[in-house]
């Protein structure tokens, strides 16, 4: 038995999706023909033009897998470093623990963090490109430029990751050593065995959102002439004249990776949420 | 004071409500028992309409309030509410709890309203507490701030889901003795609970739900001792000691 | 050695000796000072060298007075927006909330630069009418970023308003209070504090991001910086090192401007801190 007022909310809700649906696809195209409209996309132009911003593309994809991996390596080395706690042992001890070796290296991986965190990545890649410039000075500017870039990235994501590991192997950490060790595990084993696989669990997916956050700055190499990407489509944009185009394309494909992966991402979050789990905002890299 | 006829409710599929009638007269105390997924908590949302019930009207003193055009705010002002998890606003004190209804839905000044509050606070044991923030407190004194709060709004009736069901044992006394000082003073209440002690001191009438309908109706003394029904004893057994 | 004062708090059930800040202020400065002498050390450069102030000076604080002014503009507009957007995206109906989903899958999807680019193309195109100017490129650039920062901004929020407990709204419609009694009274001042400290982190790339508007020419403090290069090699007495010191002071200072921000946001939330509302972030 339905009332009528049931009735009418159903009709309502399926109102309010069909409005929904009439303005979004509503205001997206009034922005393309607002853009695109009046000229109308050339597309000649881009059945020819786009084996050159595949090449971009390529570049882009390259240059971001590379440094994603090795600073993969870098961030969980000092992610590791600096997940373990000083331990609460007697009140006393903390004035010796302010000097120690495993203390300043700690620290030293804090700095290192909050100076990649700190700065825009424009900086970095400038800075290690002046570097390479002024030490490496007979290299050719292209590859120089290539290694920059490769190095930059990699320290910028090898911060981010890092903060990844470190909340990872922190969140599973509480008690559950002791536990482990209650058991007869001995600290290393407790790590692999115990902390370890579920830290690895945590991690995914905002490993999986760095990876996408890094696709992006990698638009940034531009700045030391990489031609990615974004450079691409610069080009195309100024010097070929075909700005509605290009921009679409390389909209079109930034787009195309990131969105899917993200909704991939977000889907598998809700699936695992845990509520006060920190991890799942770990902050990725932004420009 | 509060009357119920034939109210039905159903969230998509599910009939959660079928065909309830009750009557509650002024200065009474119901007690309404039952398992989980009986419909009580759905039928107490329907009287102060924070769920619509789909058929069947609620009347509450003598006006039908389930109705289009019924102004939903002033229907809640007459009927309080105390709920099982408390929800104090986290980021007020318990004064600013009890304060904040008068003030910004009856429009009382500050200070009368703090007076007010504070004489609440102090008729359930808590003027001690006026500056202290929910987290701050235990269960039995949030859920007690959380009854000041509501009789701040001056309601004509006391609605309460299951208050005490989230509390650690030894702080369901405290909250159950402000509700039997409440009944005593002549408050009308429906009260859904598993406390059969406080049900047979202070209830008249016992109602047991099940399934959505109301199964049977009675003294503490006719429920608890000698039940009609199969599945009314089956219950009330499994919750005796 | 002093003992260091520690206060222990608990984090989530892990006891963590925490230092007092002052400790910790001293520490940053104390190790990153050494940090900077080794560095230039290691890279034979000097942070303090006389010539090159002489002629860079000028264009570094000109360079900040503009990254400045871009933050001014885009931090309140990008803030407003969001919260904005934020409110919208957890409305109950569809037509309001699925156009705000779109807008922030689509910027949060591309590149802020490739916003930054092609906004400097298309809105001086479509403004010509009323405005001119190579400063108009940049604003609309710079107001294409704030709505890049707004689509952050308004996750951030969304995330405040859906961690204020139900149960509180209901509490409240309990007592008879109108919807928009609810949100102004109970859920906005418990969404706004615990969206502050993921806010900080936004303000501070919402700083870093106005370098980006160097890609088109902007006279801001990397893009004076950029600029200044050219001047490195055409001049006499030029030394390549100067390179060094330009950009490790360069990026001092937006390390100080991000510092700041974060500083301010957790001040702030220190300051309106409730116990028992706690954030769920890192």
């Amino acid at each position: 038995m339905r009332s009528l007022e049931d009735l009418r909310r159903q009709r309502a809700r399926t109102f309010d999706t069909i409005a929904a649906v009439v303005l979004t696809v509503g205001i997206v195209g009034l922005l393309l023909e607002v853009l695109v409209g009046r000229y109308g996309l050339n597309w000649t132009y881009i059945a020819s033009a786009w084996p050159t911003y595949l090449r971009g593309a390529w570049v882009t994809f390259y240059v971001t897998t590379v440094s994603y991996i090795v600073g993969m390596g870098i961030g969980f080395i000092i992610g590791w470093a600096r997940a373990a706690r000083v331990s609460v042992r007697k009140p006393g001890a903390q004035g010796a623990a302010v000097f120690g070796v495993k203390y300043t290296l700690r620290r030293m991986g804090d700095g290192y963090v909050a100076a990649i965190r700190g700065t825009p990545l424009f900086v970095q890649i400038v800075f290690v490109s002046s570097v390479l410039v002024i030490r490496f000075s007979s290299l050719d500017p292209n590859q120089l430029a290539l290694i920059a870039g490769l190095v930059a990235l990699t320290a910028n994501t090898g911060g981010y990751q890092s903060e990844i590991f470190r909340a990872g192997i922190q969140t599973v950490h509480t008690g559950q050593v002791e536990a482990a060790r209650a058991i007869g595990f001995s600290r290393w084993k407790a790590m692999r065995h115990v902390i370890l696989p579920q830290a690895l669990r945590l991690v995914i997916p905002p490993l999986t959102n760095e990876y996408i956050g890094l696709l992006k700055a990698s638009s940034l190499l531009l700045v030391i002439g990489i031609v990615e990407l974004t450079e691409i489509g610069r080009r195309e944009a100024f010097f070929q004249g075909k700005p509605f185009e290009s921009f679409a394309i390389v909209t079109g494909l930034y787009l195309l990776i990131t969105v899917p992966v993200s909704k991939i991402v977000e889907y598998i979050e809700r699936r695992l949420r845990v509520p006060g789990l920190g991890i799942q905002q770990a902050p990725t890299t932004r420009v | 004071m509060i009357r119920v006829e034939d109210v039905h409710k159903y969230f998509g599929s599910l009939h959660v409500l079928r065909g309830i009638s009750l009557d509650v007269s002024k200065g009474e105390a119901l007690v309404i028992i039952g398992p989980s997924g009986s419909g009580k908590s759905t039928l107490l949302r329907c009287i102060n309409l924070l769920v619509e019930p789909d058929a069947g009207r609620v009347f509450i003193d003598g006006v039908h309030v389930n109705r289009h055009d019924i102004n939903r705010e002033w229907v809640r002002q007459q009927v309080g509410m105390v709920f099982q998890s408390f929800n104090l606003f986290t980021h007020l004190t318990a004064l600013e709890n009890v304060m904040l209804g008068p003030i910004r839905v009856k429009g009382m000044s500050r200070e009368q309203s703090e007076d007010k509050a504070k004489q609440l606070l102090a008729r359930v044991g808590l003027a001690a507490k006026a500056k202290a923030y929910p987290a701050e407190l235990s269960g039995g004194q949030q859920q007690r701030v959380a009854i000041a709060r509501a009789l701040a709004m001056d309601p004509k009736a006391m609605l309460f889901d299951e208050p005490t069901s989230a509390l650690d044992p030894e702080y369901i006394r405290e909250v159950l003795d402000v509700m039997t000082a409440l009944a005593r003073d002549g408050m009308t209440m429906i009260v859904v609970t598993h406390e059969m002690g406080f049900a047979s001191n202070v209830a008249r009438r016992i109602v047991f739900m099940d399934g959505g309908v109301i199964l049977e109706e009675g003294h503490p003394q006719e429920i608890f001792e000698h039940p009609k029904q199969e599945r009314t004893r089956a219950f009330v057994s499994k919750i005796l000691r | 050695m002093a003992t260091a004062e520690a206060s222990v708090a608990e984090v989530r059930g892990q006891p963590v000796v925490r230092r007092s800040s002052l400790i910790r202020v001293i520490e940053a400065v104390i190790g990153a000072s050494i940090f900077l002498v080794l560095l230039q050390i290691l890279l034979n450069f000097s942070l303090l060298d006389s010539e090159f102030w002489r002629r860079y000076g000028g264009s570094f604080e000109t360079g900040i007075g503009t990254t400045l002014r871009f933050v001014a503009i885009i931090l309140p507009l990008s803030a407003v927006l969001g919260f904005f957007l934020g409110w919208l995206r957890i409305s109950r109906f569809r037509t309001l909330s699925w156009p705000v989903a779109v807008y922030v899958d689509f910027f949060r999807g591309i590149p802020p630069i490739v916003i930054v680019i092609y906004a400097s193309i298309f809105g001086a195109a479509l403004l010509q009418v009323r405005f001119t100017g190579r400063d108009l490129a940049w604003n609309v650039a710079a107001v294409a970023l704030a709505l890049h920062s707004a689509a952050y901004q308004s996750e951030i929020f969304r995330a405040g308003f859906q961690s204020v407990p139900r149960g509180q709204i209901e509490a409240a419609q309990a007592l008879g209070m109108r919807p928009t009694q609810a949100m102004y009274n109970v859920v906005l001042p418990q969404a706004l504090r615990l969206s502050l400290p993921p806010l900080g982190n936004e303000f501070a790339v919402v700083i870093k991001d106005t370098s980006l508007l160097a890609s088109i020419g902007a006279l801001d403090l990397f893009g004076v910086s950029q600029d200044f290069i050219q001047a490195v090699f055409l001049q006499p007495g030029a030394s390549v090192y100067w390179l060094l010191t330009m950009w490790t002071a360069v990026a001092l200072v937006y390390f100080a401007m991000t510092t700041a921000v974060t500083q301010v946001l957790l001040f702030l939330e220190r300051k309106f801190h409730v116990r028992g509302l706690e954030g769920v972030s890192v």
